[in-house]
């Protein structure tokens, strides 16, 4: 275990510098962004902000000083945003959390629920309809989605709210505002699940049929053990292993997936920093942001791997 | 003669009939492309947010600047199932070879290579894919390695997963102890049994590559030279409530053709479990 | 428009100030309320001696203030200046400052403030204003209420760098000695205007509230300001429509969307407020490459665009066609000159006059959104009409930034503002002494003419108006003859607003210049 955990960390560091390199190598920087923004700059200017930003500095000494920094959990300052860069993220991390939280717990039941539900009337209508209705789900593009949502159900209904994180300037506290973020989080979350919804529910399907033809199952079936015991103990135990790999996959996905979702919700996570980090070249805020969510990534991977052994034992741990 | 099982298995499935007309019909449309179009796509042919059928010869009316929709959906297929497919025969490519040997062997090339998979997969793949578009300018090439860099390591788990299961199989054993070569057991014995998850993927991967495509489109990341579904539905995003069709036809192509792919995975699916049935008994 | 509204403006251009003239006697609505607007992007930062893009001053404008405002004919008008005399021959400014004016904090402004935020301060960090500076000798101060500027020369547009995104007043009792890029107060910039910056969520909102000791009776009268942070334009037009936000500047919405809200009930729209900028939008022509460094080839380019219908397709109606380059806002615009009026035949003979191969030339379209790649893909067509071949490139802000600055480029899109006045926004566009790698905004196109430098060089230093009309009027010819950039449209941006609102532009500079005066009926 500690083998693996070691590991991670020598990932994470790998990563860090990858990633340096990678966004290094896009044209322009911070300055030329800021100067632009400026509508006027001159040489001075330009030197200024450079040295302000350690630009100046050969490629070598600044992944190096940023590198012994990430090691002592440093991650650098913002002189965009005049912000140290973990405050900045750790402000954004929780609203990202909720609504991938929310929207992978959603995606989830719905999904294996579905799936489940598919996989037993299997080539009955109810098998059709609810594939044909994952399957549009999943075929949808995300952002039209979710741009039609905030359409119906925001301009032309006004149930529920568009935008933001909560009423600003309304000034609610406790359970108030946890039913106003509540009212914000639900379009949002609703249309994130909708799209990993379908994945789950197609994977369910394909895996519990796969499972239901193994010979296990025929003699339990044979030896007259209840057709939903047998769902529940024996297929559903084992089909879930392929929907758990999968799971663990498309949770650090998820979190980069809801840039999407998150700019046309206006909600303020950190899929969106990230992006408006790259475009502003932003490189410590962006930098920042990928090593924080690599390293909830390594961690879910890990998590993964530990409840795949837990389901089935004769898969030994690497 | 008789149809093989695997034909009959997969007829039998209606969807995935219906799914492989649309498909074709698609790739008829993307291979005629420039004999059928009536317009350049890129031209100002009309006024602006012609309404469907509201002029003859633009049976789905025209965009913000007078361009042909109908023209623009037909070239779109083009790129849609270029970049579609060939990003994801790419990623396949990667994906299995290395998802193979790590669950093949085990120990430490498993350890190793899911490792160098891990760190792929720690950066959120939506955002690797944005920085690598932006790295190399957004252009078709660039687009398409990036959506393959970002979707091999899926394939990679899933086939590790299937390996490391398949490989304690009493079959495998057998051929073990028969004496067969490494590769010949690993593309002869456990790959095909591998296959029918790997085949549902591969569909589902050409889709998402369509949808990643439409989405860097969405945020200003696409090939502005290229006449794409993604780029015309993001083009339409800003102005939805003048012109709708704008995002319903592109939309609706990428759906369906989504749609077919999945259901044509479904029949495909379906078809080899069968065969797969008569293997392990 | 409102009768009280039209009081307004009839007070302002008589060169009545708001403190001149008791508020509550214009006032068209009552105290209090709150006012929710949109800000986009989200400002990199609030301290406007710093940091000086669009949405830095949008904001803080209300919170820092400068010595003078401008009305829409831009001519001056008394802020924190209340008068001003010029010595006869022109090189001696001496700026008379409002008494009892308060920062922020309640530290009293006086005229040391302004020789260190005009003299230290922003020399150091502000580079257009330092580029303004260059005429000035000496700034000093004479007494508590009086600053004196003394010139090299009769600089003509001296008395248009005065407003408060060119120099913003700073605070001296917190910046002195300081490093003004690192200084802890500049995440709570404290300024002199109606409001007090409150509090700022990333990625949600800014908020301002009324500066209760403000030194304009009874203003502001609004209790609040909030300005929204929302990334999508669909969504701030949602925003919009569902009254989430009341007040939508200029370009943050999509110009679709603009002319649909307008018709709305209780909603309306102004283009005024831009007088001052004078947004102005050209192509750069790369005039070190053949086959642009032919003129021929350059006029060819003027004559295939079709501005008419980039300004109406794409600009809705919100872009003018442009004539040359000065924008018609600013001073000593003439259309005594050349024109260029879309002929494509005039165009394909040109170009074969010019030589022109057919080789495919790389257009950078402006990475802005939707309404610049729209104008980019009409001009592509007007140009493949021609029978001129261009070809896309795709980027991003800092990737347009990157290849201007290394001059990496056929074609490429801009627009710049002209402050008002030839001297200070369009010398810069193309004298000799301006090219130099590093700037998305200086001569990039790379023209050298040494009589147009003569020419800006005599304009900058007459002090004489009707002398400087005549320098200008000559300049304007020739550009026009030798073409060194496409000009393409003027823009009036939009600001959509519920008309529960009053008075949201009082002056030449629009939304940046307060919502001090401002009030909801």
């Amino acid at each position: 275990m500690l083998g693996r955990v070691l590991q991670g960390l020598v990932a994470i560091v790998l990563i860090a510098t990858v990633n340096f390199m990678l966004v290094r190598a896009a044209p322009g920087d911070p300055v030329s962004v800021l100067a632009g923004e400026a509508g006027a700059s001159d040489a001075q200017f330009v030197a200024q902000l450079r040295a302000q930003f350690g630009l100046d500095q050969p490629i070598t000494t600044q992944l190096a000083t940023y590198l012994g920094k990430v090691v002592a959990l440093d991650l650098g300052f913002s002189y965009r945003q005049q912000q140290p860069v973990l405050k900045l993220i750790v402000d954004r991390l929780p609203a990202t959390l909720l609504l991938t939280g929310s929207a992978f717990v959603l995606s989830l039941l719905f999904g294996v629920t579905l799936g489940a539900l598919s996989a037993r009337k299997a080539g009955t209508w109810v098998d059709s309809a609810i594939t044909i209705v994952a399957l549009v789900f999943y075929a949808t593009p995300l952002y039209w989605l979710a741009l039609m949502a905030v359409l119906v159900f925001t301009v032309q209904l006004a149930w529920l709210p568009g935008f933001g994180f909560s009423t600003v300037g309304a000034g609610l506290s406790g359970l108030a505002l946890a039913w106003d973020i509540a009212q914000h989080l639900l379009l949002p979350a609703l249309t994130l699940a909708l799209f990993y919804m379908a994945v789950y529910a197609r994977m369910t399907r394909a895996a519990m049929l796969d499972v239901a033809q193994m010979d296990f199952v025929k003699t339990a079936r044979a030896k007259g053990v209840k057709p939903g015991r047998i769902l529940r103990a024996h297929v559903l135990r084992n089909a879930l292993l392929p929907v758990v790999t999968l799971a663990g996959i498309q949770a650090g996905g998820m979190i980069g997936g809801a840039v999407l979702t998150e700019t046309v919700f206006a909600w303020p996570g950190i899929g969106r920093l990230m992006f408006d980090a790259l475009l502003q070249r932003d490189y410590g805020l962006l930098l920042g942001a990928f090593l924080v969510t690599a390293a909830m990534a390594v961690l879910f991977n890990l998590i993964t791997d530990l409840v795949y052994t837990l389901v089935d034992p004769r898969i030994e741990l690497g | 003669m008789t149809k093989s099982p695997f034909w009959h298995r997969f007829t039998r499935n209606k969807g995935a009939v219906a799914g492989t007309a649309v498909l074709l019909l698609v790739v008829a449309v993307a291979l005629l492309g420039p004999w059928i179009a009536t317009n350049d796509p890129w031209a100002m042919v009309q006024q602006p947010f012609l309404r469907p059928g509201a002029e003859a010869g633009f049976a789905l009316g025209t965009d913000t600047l007078g361009r042909d929709i109908l023209s623009g959906m037909i070239y779109g297929a083009r790129i849609s199932l270029l970049i579609g497919a060939v990003s994801t025969v790419v990623a396949l490519l990667i994906g299995i070879t290395l998802g193979a040997v790590a669950g093949y062997f085990g120990g430490l090339v498993d350890s190793a290579l899911m490792r160098f998979t891990e760190i792929f997969q720690a950066v959120p793949s939506f955002a690797l894919a944005i920085v690598l578009v932006a790295i190399f300018q957004p252009s078709v090439a660039s687009i398409v390695t990036a959506i393959a860099i970002v979707s091999w390591p899926p394939v990679a788990r899933l086939v590790r997963s299937e390996f490391l299961t398949l490989r304690q199989r009493d079959f495998v054993q057998a051929a073990l102890l028969s004496g067969q070569s490494t590769p010949r057991i690993i593309l002869t014995q456990i790959l095909p049994n591998a296959m029918s998850p790997i085949i549902v993927m591969a569909s589902l991967m050409v889709a998402t590559a369509i949808l990643l495509e439409s989405s860097l489109s969405f945020l200003g990341l696409g090939d502005p030279n290229q006449m794409s579904w993604g780029y015309m539905v993001g083009s339409a995003r800003t102005v939805l409530r003048q012109a709708w069709w704008m995002a319903l036809f592109p939309g609706l192509a990428i759906v369906l053709t989504v749609l077919a792919l999945n259901l044509v995975g479904e029949g495909l699916s379906d078809g080899l479990n069968t065969r797969l049935h008569g293997r392990t008994k | 428009m409102k009768r009280r509204n039209l009081i307004r403006m009839g007070a302002s251009a008589a060169g009545l100030s708001l403190a001149g003239v008791p508020l509550h006697l214009l006032a068209a609505g009552k105290k209090g309320g709150v006012i929710n607007a949109v800000v986009q992007p989200e400002p990199p930062g609030l301290m406007m001696g710093i940091t000086q893009n669009g949405p830095t001053q949008l904001i803080a404008g209300n919170i820092y203030e400068g010595l003078l405002r401008y009305d829409e004919k831009v001519n001056p008008l008394p802020s924190l200046a209340t008068s001003w005399t010029a010595s006869k021959d022109g090189t001696v400014f001496t700026f008379k400052l409002k008494p009892g004016v308060l920062w922020h904090d309640g530290k009293p402004f006086t005229s040391a403030d302004v020789v260190f935020s005009a003299d230290v301060f922003l020399r150091k960090t502000h580079a257009r204003l330092r580029a303004n500076l260059a005429a000035v000798e000496s700034i000093k101060a004479i007494d508590p209420l009086t600053v004196e500027f003394k010139l090299k020369y009769a600089f003509g547009p001296f008395i248009g760098i005065f407003e408060v995104g060119s120099m913003p007043m700073i605070p001296k009792h917190l910046y002195e000695g300081s490093d003004f890029l690192t200084n802890p107060a500049n995440a709570t910039p404290i300024g002199t205007g109606p409001f007090k910056f409150k509090e700022w969520v990333k990625g949600s909102y800014i908020q301002l509230v009324a500066n209760d000791k403000y030194h304009v009776k009874d203003a502001p009268l609004v209790d609040s300001i909030y300005f929204h942070v929302i990334p999508d334009a669909a969504s701030r037009a949602a925003a919009f429509e569902s009254g989430k936000v009341d007040l939508v500047p200029g370009g943050a919405v999509e110009y679709f969307d603009v002319q649909r809200l307008s018709k709305l009930p209780g909603v309306a729209v102004t283009t005024k407020g831009w007088e001052f900028f004078a947004p102005h939008s050209w192509l750069w022509i790369n005039n070190r490459k053949a086959p642009m460094d032919n003129i021929k080839f350059r006029q060819a380019l003027m004559f295939a665009i079709d501005r008419e219908a980039i300004c109406k397709i794409a600009w809705q109606g919100f872009a003018k066609p442009a004539t040359g380059p000065f924008n018609s806002n600013i001073k000593f615009y003439s259309t005594d000159v050349a024109k260029y009026p879309r002929n494509v035949d005039t165009a394909k003979k040109l170009l074969a006059e010019a030589g022109y191969k057919g080789e495919t030339l790389r257009l950078l379209p402006l990475p802005y959104g939707e309404t610049w790649t729209r104008t980019a893909e009409i001009l592509r067509q007007n140009l493949a009409q021609a029978g001129v071949k261009v070809e896309m490139v795709a980027t991003d802000v800092a990737g347009w930034n990157q290849k201007l600055n290394e001059w990496d480029y056929d074609l490429a899109f801009t627009y710049v503002y002209q402050y008002g006045d030839p001297a200070l926004g369009v010398a810069r566009n193309y004298t000799t002494a301006n090219i130099a790698k590093g700037s998305p905004f200086n001569n990039v196109e790379g023209y050298s003419n040494p009589k147009i430098d003569e020419l800006f060089d005599a304009g900058a230093k007459e002090g004489d108006p009707e002398k400087r009309k005549a320098i200008y009027l000559q300049a304007q010819k020739i550009l026009l003859d030798e073409v060194p950039v496409a000009w393409l449209y003027e823009i009036n941006f939009p600001t959509l607003y519920r008309t529960k609102l009053n008075n949201i532009v009082s002056s030449a500079i629009g939304l940046n210049d307060s919502l001090g005066g401002a009030s909801i009926a």
